[in-house]
């Protein structure tokens, strides 16, 4: 034959080359297939109940409650002590080394957002407090 | 008479049905995969300690979603409710349950006072164990803080 083009037994290919293509759909297939059963993650905490009627109130052990207090511009306040965010963790750590019972309640201003008293919750639980208890202000009030 | 010259043969393989497959198992998953999240959609909290919590993707976990402008979602049903009815359909919800965990999914941004009118209400309904979703362990070490 007298046209033989493009030097060859092979001919003119008129197809699209698909093969990239391909390759990025693979990948975005499998990219949606690990994102779907994303396993969810959160903070334990705890909404301590109050006692049972008719019960004497537990004994004032004031020194050995530990409340985070969040104000309203963020700053915390552990029990009386004023802490830096930063140094909560340690002091925490710090507090906790000896006690067997690890609890801290944390009390927030109601005009935080959510985030802010998250992270303190997320804080206690890096240094290691087994049960949060998040105080509301019914419970306060003894409700 | 020349005889017809038949075509060269093809070697490569017909990719195209493979191609038609993976775009619709593509889109497939594209669309699953934001209907997968229970709840109302909310910008979750990144936490650097949170422990993994299998039960909430239950089918008929207790899930409440509190959104950044203070709107309260049950699930299962995922239904919008106000806070003061939360008592009445979480104890309906808890009957004969022996986990009587609710999962609590606050957006970053949500007012504090909202989720403590929640949890009061919880309570209320008898549940002492919380669990705050948050976003999971790998997504919060990639942020940097």
């Amino acid at each position: 034959m007298a046209m033989a083009l493009g030097g060859g037994s092979g001919g003119v290919k008129c197809d699209i080359n698909v093969t990239p293509m391909i390759d990025v759909l693979l990948v975005l297939l499998i990219i949606f297939m690990v994102i779907t059963p994303l396993t969810p993650y959160g903070l334990e905490a705890t909404a301590p109940q109050p006692p049972p009627p008719n019960t004497p109130p537990p004994p004032p052990d004031k020194d050995r409650t530990v409340v985070i207090v969040i104000a309203k511009d963020g700053s915390m306040k552990l029990n009386q002590e004023d802490i830096d965010v930063t140094k909560l963790q340690d002091r925490l750590v710090e507090v906790f080394k000896t006690r067997a019972e690890r609890v801290v309640f944390i009390k927030g201003d109601p005009d935080l957002e959510f985030g802010s008293v998250a992270r303190a919750i997320d804080i206690a639980k890096g240094a290691g407090i087994d049960k949060i208890g998040i105080m509301t202000p019914k419970i306060e009030q003894g409700l | 008479m020349e005889k017809k010259k038949a075509p060269p043969v093809v070697s490569d393989i017909n990719v195209t049905p493979m191609v038609d497959v993976m775009l619709v198992l593509l889109i497939i998953f594209m669309v699953i995969t934001p209907m997968l999240t229970k709840g109302a959609p909310v910008e979750m909290v990144k936490a650097k300690n949170p422990i993994a919590m299998q039960a909430a993707d239950k089918e008929d976990a207790i899930l409440i979603a509190i959104t950044r402008d203070s709107k309260v979602f049950l699930s299962p049903g995922n239904k919008q409710v106000a806070s003061e009815d939360l008592p009445g359909k979480v104890r309906d919800l808890l009957t004969n349950r022996t986990d009587k965990t609710v999962y609590i999914k606050a957006d970053k941004r949500a007012k504090y006072e909202k989720v403590e009118d929640v949890i009061d209400n919880l309570r209320a309904a008898g549940v002492d164990e919380l669990g705050l979703l948050t976003e999971g362990r790998n997504a919060s070490q990639a942020v940097a803080n």
